[in-house]
């Protein structure tokens, strides 16, 4: 038989919790071999997308493909292709790590010698050995993760899922785990398909990016490609001091000056996209000056992938708080999921 | 996938279930301690004199399908848990079909109901100095009292969406049933109406037959198996269907 192109084919997938589009007719490939990305605030429709295309969720209508098997009526046959790690490392916390891996690698139909040489490669790899017979609830953040991915590996499956792997650990942890995904796709052939809310993890491990906002499938392309679309774009930077009080005022002030094509508040700082930085500079420091703040930190950048964001979305995809309507949607989806 | 692998499947899951069910103390506490505080609770009821011989006759089988009842409905409540915990996703990600954990699940929480209720069996027994009639009888209707609490356990842990709701909603059921199923009063000598809400409990068979088998009394022990059974069938059918709707909603 020919070798699939695509490990992953997604077409017109929907699900809608009640009168909530979560995901709104997403169409997207994952070719074989590659890591794509999908890219998105909290509560755009990543897990969402993820767990339907797991077999985990049945779509309110669309269909998904995976290794060549339609998700809806060969879900047993799909579950056996993917290794699928969870936002959230789900684990039994009672049990060991090793118990833990005995247990998915029965479900995956392994001998026990298959098992045990699996399970010994796995606890090897992620550096886990010495504590594999303590009881997970024990274990740190970045060793849960680490072993939430060694189980969704001991069945070698072609395809590799990955909801958010580096979310909510420290910086040491996150390369690591990051140098063990490119590793599994450039070594071993993997597919990798991840989701992240951090431009960076995108831009970084990515060959190709779908960017998802809102249930919308907004931007599909490599990374390169994206930034391409706001390369006629500088982004501009501005730090005014008195913005604690309301950050968004100097975002609606801003706006105002001639040229400005988006302005986002962002980590406190004000991102502001513009095509000519000559213009703009003194039309943002007098509008600034004129109602009475002062500016800090003025810097001029190169568009990155977060500038395609801003400019798709109008928004900042690290914008926290949510607004209302998000974080209204996050919530309904998160209810929906559990 | 054939119906070996399935089941398979099911043992394992109810393998694991159970060996983290053993570790918890939420576990403990409901199917063991709870049902020991109220045996030893109830049997001293005659203050100074000390335990009363026959009521204990009366109250040990009684206490033994209670015991049954909590190890059963906690362990289903596990459900609950797992899904709030995101491990549920672990089996529900895995080749497993959906048939294979339900009754992976079912077997679990039948399998709790037995060991605690045998464990208050041989504390009665061997405290108490009660005897059983027909061991293998008790042991039966023991084990047919489970699955019906598991059905029972099986809906609760379907229809609530939270730990919290589920403990609530559990407790709603076993704290009633506990008073009106016959375990520490008759319910012959209950007002009305409260022994035709007792006619709808499970727990009530199953303490009747248990304590039909000290008397040998084959008709009424058959009559109330045979409704165990009827409340087994059709809580399990009503639960699993309630399961594999929410599985994958």
């Amino acid at each position: 038989m020919e070798p699939l192109e695509n490990a992953i084919e997604v077409k017109e997938l929907t699900k809608s919790f009640g009168s909530l589009l979560a995901v709104n007719h997403v169409s997207f490939e994952v070719k074989r071999g590659e890591i794509f990305g999908l890219l998105g605030p909290n509560g755009a429709g990543k897990t969402t997308t993820i767990r339907m295309i797991c077999g985990m969720l049945t779509p309110t209508s669309g269909t998904t493909v995976v290794a060549g098997f339609d998700v809806s009526k060969k879900p047993q046959e799909v579950k056996r292709r993917i290794g699928l790690v969870p936002d959230i490392s789900n684990l039994f916390g009672e049990l060991s790590a090793r118990v833990n891996l005995e247990f998915v690698g029965k479900l995956y139909g392994l001998d026990k010698k298959t098992r045990r040489e699996r399970i010994n490669q796995v606890l090897d790899l992620f550096q886990l050995k010495e504590r594999q017979n303590d009881l997970v609830k024990y274990y740190s953040k970045g060793m849960h993760r680490r072993l939430t991915i060694a189980a969704a590996l001991i069945h070698q499956p072609e395809i590799l899922i990955m909801d958010e792997p580096t979310s909510g650990l420290d910086a040491q942890t996150s390369r690591l785990v990051r140098e063990i995904i490119v590793s599994l796709n450039e070594k071993e052939g993997r597919t990798v398909l991840l989701t992240t809310h951090q431009i960076d993890e995108a831009d970084r491990l990515a060959r190709r990016v779908g960017i998802i906002d809102r249930g919308h499938l907004i931007a599909l392309n490599a990374p390169e490609q994206i930034k391409n679309g706001v390369e006629s774009l500088h982004a501009l930077e501005v730090k005014i001091r008195g913005d604690s009080e309301d950050p968004q005022k100097w975002v609606r002030i801003v706006s105002k000056a001639e040229g400005v094509e988006k302005a986002v508040l962002q980590e406190g700082k004000i991102r502001i996209l513009s095509k000519d930085m000559s213009q703009i500079i003194p039309s943002v420091v007098n509008l600034v000056d004129k109602n009475g703040g002062k500016i800090e930190n003025i810097s001029v950048s190169q568009p990155t992938l977060e500038d395609a964001f801003i400019n798709l979305t109008g928004k900042s995809i690290r914008e926290e708080p949510l607004s209302k309507e998000d974080e209204v949607r996050r919530r309904i989806m998160r209810s929906g999921l559990r | 996938m054939t119906v070996l692998t399935s089941l398979m499947h099911a043992v394992w899951i109810a393998e694991n279930d159970l060996r983290q069910s053993f570790k918890s103390v939420r576990h403990i506490v409901w199917s063991l301690l709870f049902p020991i505080f109220m045996l030893f609770t109830f049997s001293f009821r005659y203050g100074t004199s000390g335990p009363d011989v026959s009521f204990l006759n009366f109250l040990i089988p009684g206490v033994v399908g209670m015991t049954a009842m909590f190890g059963a409905i906690t362990e289903t409540m596990s459900i609950v848990w797992d899904k709030s915990l995101g491990v549920f996703d672990r089996i529900l990600a895995a080749p497993v079909s959906s048939t294979a954990i339900v009754v992976g699940k079912t077997i679990a929480g039948a399998v709790m109901g037995v060991i605690s209720a045998l464990v208050l069996l041989v504390i009665g027994s061997v405290l108490f100095g009660v005897f059983f009639v027909n061991i293998g009888v008790v042991i039966l209707l023991i084990v047919l009292a489970s699955f019906s609490f598991t059905g029972i356990g099986t809906i609760i842990s379907g229809l609530a969406s939270e730990p919290r709701e589920a403990m609530m909603l559990s407790n709603l059921l076993r704290f009633p049933m506990m008073f009106l199923g016959g375990v520490f009063f008759s319910i012959d000598a209950m007002p009305w109406p409260l022994p035709f809400v007792a006619r709808a409990l499970p727990l009530t068979y199953a303490t009747e037959a248990l304590r039909a088998v000290q008397t040998w009394d084959t008709f009424t022990i058959l009559v109330d198996a045979l409704v165990l059974l009827a409340f087994t069938v059709g809580t399990i059918l009503i639960g699993s269907k309630i399961l594999m709707r929410i599985m994958t909603r």
